[in-house]
């Protein structure tokens, strides 16, 4: 697999630096739009990565690390979320210890992606590369992969005969 | 900051009574709807553009464009609501109108503490003081818009000043969102007018711009 050649800090526009820190800011839509639901910050990566891709490799692959490496926290979130609202409505306030335990592992976990996602940011507003532990991989792999064209598209409109 | 609305030389009567009848359903409820999710996304991009702007004291150069075009957007349809302009404001972020003219040069550096200071103490020292006077003037743009309405219906012309008027509310509050909205440094003035400081976008010498000075 030929992977295309990844640009120097130099090489990348201050605009383009920008937008790559912004796309792990989206970690914060959540709160700014005053719902702290995780699903929130999800929907905001989607979004910033389809209307970011295009501008540029660099762009690209801090906007797919940051979509990819939220999803364990975004599930691990909405189930400690559904968990808690079981708990408070439907059994009487009853908190077990894997419950605990589960909690401690779902504030770790944000805490980590926090820390990463900040040190990301600081990143590529210096137009480096910073590669998450298997997200980066993959994020890497995604934005820089040489893709071979199709060299022959079917039309899909043609004449009557 | 460079904020104008071209006055048209004739409006259409049919339009203007259109607009007035039906346009909260055809214009405000189409373009509220979609307004009202574009701009949670700019609230979003807003509180963090706040942070960036405090940690790095520039704000983001795409986000930047995000807001000043979702402002642009804004006043679109605030002058076809406002009978400032005939036709349909166009939809979407980079949408366009040949009679607004909007120019918000990014700035490449933005102060810090002013940020701060804004987002702690923004709504006492300036929306406060702004609201207050607005709210009079807003009155007095409802009064206007009434009276201009019947002006425009039996003589297909909107009197300049009336529109100056109308045109100034708009600058003023314009100018309160982006100071508010961490765009700018500069203080809001207690006025609609355009300032000396404030310059066309280079358009040649199409541009009249003393023309909404005179309130």
């Amino acid at each position: 697999m030929a992977y295309h050649t990844i640009p120097q800090p130099e090489e990348i526009s201050k605009r383009e630096k920008e937008d790559g820190m912004g796309a792990y800011l989206m970690m914060f839509a959540g709160i700014a739009a005053g719902l702290p639901l995780p699903i929130l910050n999800l929907l905001a990566s989607v979004i910033y990565y389809y209307v970011n891709k295009d501008k540029s490799r660099f762009v690209k692959f801090h906007a797919l690390q940051s979509l990819w490496s939220q999803l364990p926290t975004t599930l691990m979130n909405a189930v400690l979320l559904f968990w808690t609202l079981q708990i408070f409505f439907f059994e009487s306030f009853e908190l077990t210890d894997v419950y605990w335990g589960y909690l401690m592992a779902v504030i770790i976990a944000n805490l980590l992606y926090f820390i990463f996602s900040i040190v990301g940011a600081a990143k590529a507003r210096k137009g480096k590369m910073y590669y998450f532990i298997f997200f980066g991989k993959l994020a890497y792999h995604q934005a820089f992969l040489v893709r071979e064209e199709r060299e022959t598209r079917e039309a899909i409109n043609k004449p009557p005969m | 900051m460079y904020f104008n609305i071209k006055h048209q030389e004739r409006y259409s009567r049919g339009e203007l009574l259109l607009r007035s009848l039906l346009g909260g359903i055809y214009i405000a409820i189409p373009h509220g709807f979609l307004l009202m999710f574009v701009g949670l996304a700019g609230q979003v991009l807003s509180f963090i553009s706040f942070w960036v702007l405090l940690f790095t004291g520039s704000y983001p150069q795409s986000f930047y464009e995000f807001q000043v075009n979702l402002i642009k957007w804004n006043m679109r349809v605030n002058a076809s609501l406002f009978n400032l302009i005939d036709g349909y404001p166009e939809f979407g972020l980079s949408g366009d109108n040949e009679n607004i003219e909007l120019d918000v040069p990014y700035p490449e550096n933005l102060s810090r503490g002013h940020a701060l200071l804004k987002a702690l103490f923004g709504a006492f020292y300036c929306a406060l003081p702004h609201v207050f006077v607005l709210y009079f003037r807003i009155l007095g743009t409802a009064i206007i818009s009434f009276i201009a309405f019947w002006v425009v219906l039996f003589t297909g012309e909107y009197p300049k000043g009336m529109f100056n008027f109308q045109v100034g509310t708009l600058r003023w509050s314009l100018r309160l969102n982006l100071y508010l909205g961490f765009l700018t440094d500069k203080y809001p003035p207690f006025s609609g007018a355009i300032l000396d400081d404030e310059m066309p976008p280079s358009k040649g010498s199409l541009h009249v711009t003393g023309e909404n000075t005179a309130e």
